[in-house]
């Protein structure tokens, strides 16, 4: 692994370490699935627009399209559970499903299109090598490709943590009046719905820079297990804090040194080590009650 | 003591604590083919500083609908409710206002003590770089001591019993240093030693905080302890003076009005249905306003 990777990597689980307290008190882990889900949609409208991340401009094109959708997505599950009578589950089930479903029609067009633009080379080794990297391209948005970080991606990365990172530590108060009461904290002068909305931006947005690494399917989990685990672990909100990002932490250099120790992909190692570390603070927590 | 014309020369010496003028609320329809729901009819009142007011009806009366609007958590779809002289919105944003819910939803397994719970709107009025100073922590302290939990305030709020929650959420409402208290159906499912207590405490906090008190309630029998005026609220404002006055003829209508409602078969007293159309009926106790006062003239 190349250290611009390992940085952004780090960068991102500190960031999920510490959005993911939040995530798990709120019962947000479903929106984060929703919201991942939800960029898939934005990864097939990019490319069907012909935003293929193959030069530098197409991938900020891509990367614009595919945050839109993200935002748009969370805040659609937002104002759908205020209004359906199913709440969250419902709204988060009905945009999850559609995504996914849009997201594989517009990846298959655009690819038949690539086939077909390149139709009489398709037994060159040209096309096969074509072939094999839209299979490849498929699997690097499902599960992420940690080693596909380039240094700019990275610095991208790292970047937009520490900026999440300090926008929701300046929000913190209001996060966790909301979080904690929000059918009350209103009546005190918490605006909810801009802090709902504010959050529901980060968490999508953290969640897009999270899928480099861990893809559309895993992305949310860095957004849920530290959290989880952490307040297995803690009765108490700074400790449960300072845990979930320790855990997120050892998880991520654990899963570093299992993936490339055993040559399997990063991301889903990370995601795996956390769950051990999970499934350890599960038991343990049980043992302390 | 009724007064049809507004005196010109009269002068608020402060803003009124509570001016509602002729606040109608309807829910928005909730799917097709329906209506939506009007939930409050032309409500007149004014609520003077350090009043305690208790707001008296039936389930489905209104009386929630009617803390909404003066928390600023609903708009009028008619009328302005002013909350000290400016709007619910201004003063909820300003602090003025404290409020008890009336079902506690907050998330009981958190990792929030007692004290941190009641700092909470103190904490979310700071700027992101500052920190509790040492009158905010006073402020807290006190507002701890005068619910009685001190020896419990470093206690995870999930450890504590249901009526150590509800102290903590009435901490939590004075903590802020609020002019106005609402407190929202706050003695459902307390016994009869409960609410004497629930009652002392009220009044404790708003003669030692000098506070107006908003008590919601459909139980009768607790609301001469904690109001010196009772409006009696089942869509349109049935009775607004001294709790005395509340006669059972009055509280047979209000009552029967829901149920009347319900049926489809509205059958109001000539009489209190003619007060209930006049405004000015909604000020009648001239020993708590000091004054008296056209409601519909402004």
């Amino acid at each position: 692994m190349s250290w611009p990777a390992i940085l952004a990597s780090l960068a991102i689980v500190t960031l999920g370490g510490g959005l993911s307290v939040i995530v798990v008190l709120k019962r947000l882990a479903f929106i984060g699935q929703g919201v991942s889900h939800a960029a898939f949609g934005g990864v097939g409208i990019a490319l069907v627009v012909g935003l293929s991340g193959a030069t530098m401009a197409s991938t900020i094109g891509q990367g614009a399209v595919i945050i839109a959708f993200s935002i748009a997505a969370a805040l659609w599950i937002a104002a759908l559970s205020k209004r359906s009578a199913g709440g969250s589950d419902t709204a988060i089930g009905v945009v999850l499903a559609v995504s996914m479903a849009i997201g594989f029609i517009l990846v298959q067009i655009a690819s038949e299109r690539f086939e077909a633009a390149h139709e009489g080379h398709d037994h060159s080794l040209e096309g096969m090598a074509h072939h094999e990297d839209s299979h490849h391209a498929m699997e690097e948005i499902l599960f992420g490709d940690v080693l596909s970080v380039t240094p700019n991606r990275a610095l991208v990365a790292i970047g937009a943590s520490v900026v999440i990172l300090a926008i929701a530590w300046a929000m913190r108060r209001k996060l966790l009046f909301w979080a904690f009461d929000e059918p009350v904290c209103g009546a005190f002068g918490v605006r909810t719905d801009r802090v709902q909305r504010a959050f529901l931006i980060m968490l999508a947005l953290s969640i897009v820079v999270a899928m480099q690494m861990a893809g559309v399917v895993l992305a949310s989990a860095i957004f849920v297990l530290p959290g989880a685990a952490a307040l297995n672990l803690t009765g108490r909100l700074r400790p449960a804090f300072a845990l979930s990002v320790a855990i997120a932490i050892i998880g991520a250099i654990g899963g570093m040194l299992v993936g490339s120790g055993a040559g399997m992909p990063i991301g889903p190692s990370i995601v795996g080590v956390q769950g051990v570390l999970y499934a350890i603070s599960f038991a343990y927590g049980r043992v302390l009650k | 003591m009724m007064n049809p014309m507004p005196d010109p020369s009269y002068q608020p010496a402060q803003a009124p604590a509570i001016e509602v003028d002729g606040v109608s609320y309807s829910y928005p329809a909730t799917g097709i083919g329906e209506q939506g729901v009007e939930a409050l009819q032309r409500i007149s009142m004014l609520v003077e500083p350090g009043a305690r007011l208790g707001i008296l009806g039936p389930n489905g009366g209104g009386k929630s609908t009617l803390i909404k609007l003066m928390l600023g958590l609903l708009k009028p779809t008619s009328g302005t409710i002013r909350v000290f002289g400016v709007s619910p919105k201004q003063a909820r944003l300003e602090g003025l206002i404290g409020y008890l819910p009336q079902r506690i939803e907050a998330q009981r397994a958190w990792p929030l003590s007692v004290r941190q719970v009641v700092g909470l709107p103190i904490a979310c009025r700071l700027k992101p770089w500052q920190r509790l100073g040492s009158e905010h922590n006073a402020a807290i302290d006190r507002a701890i001591e005068m619910v009685g939990l001190t020896e419990l305030d470093a206690r995870p709020v999930g450890a504590l019993s249901g009526g150590q929650l509800q102290r903590t959420m009435i901490a939590r409402a004075i903590a802020g240093g609020p002019k106005l208290l609402v407190l929202d159906e706050p003695m459902v499912g307390v016994d009869v030693a409960g609410q004497q207590r629930f009652a002392e405490l009220i009044n404790t906090l708003h003669r030692e905080l000098g506070l107006t008190t908003v008590v919601v309630t459909h139980d009768l029998r607790a609301i001469a302890a904690v109001a010196d005026r009772v409006a009696c609220l089942a869509r349109t404002l049935h009775f607004h003076d001294a709790p005395e006055g509340l006669t059972p003829q009055v509280l047979a209508d209000v009552f029967a009005h829901d149920v009347a409602g319900v049926l489809g078969d509205v059958h109001v007293d000539a009489h209190l249905a003619e007060d209930c159309a006049d405004p000015s009926h909604t000020l009648t106790d001239p020993g708590c306003c000091g004054h008296d006062h056209g409601g519909d003239n402004r």
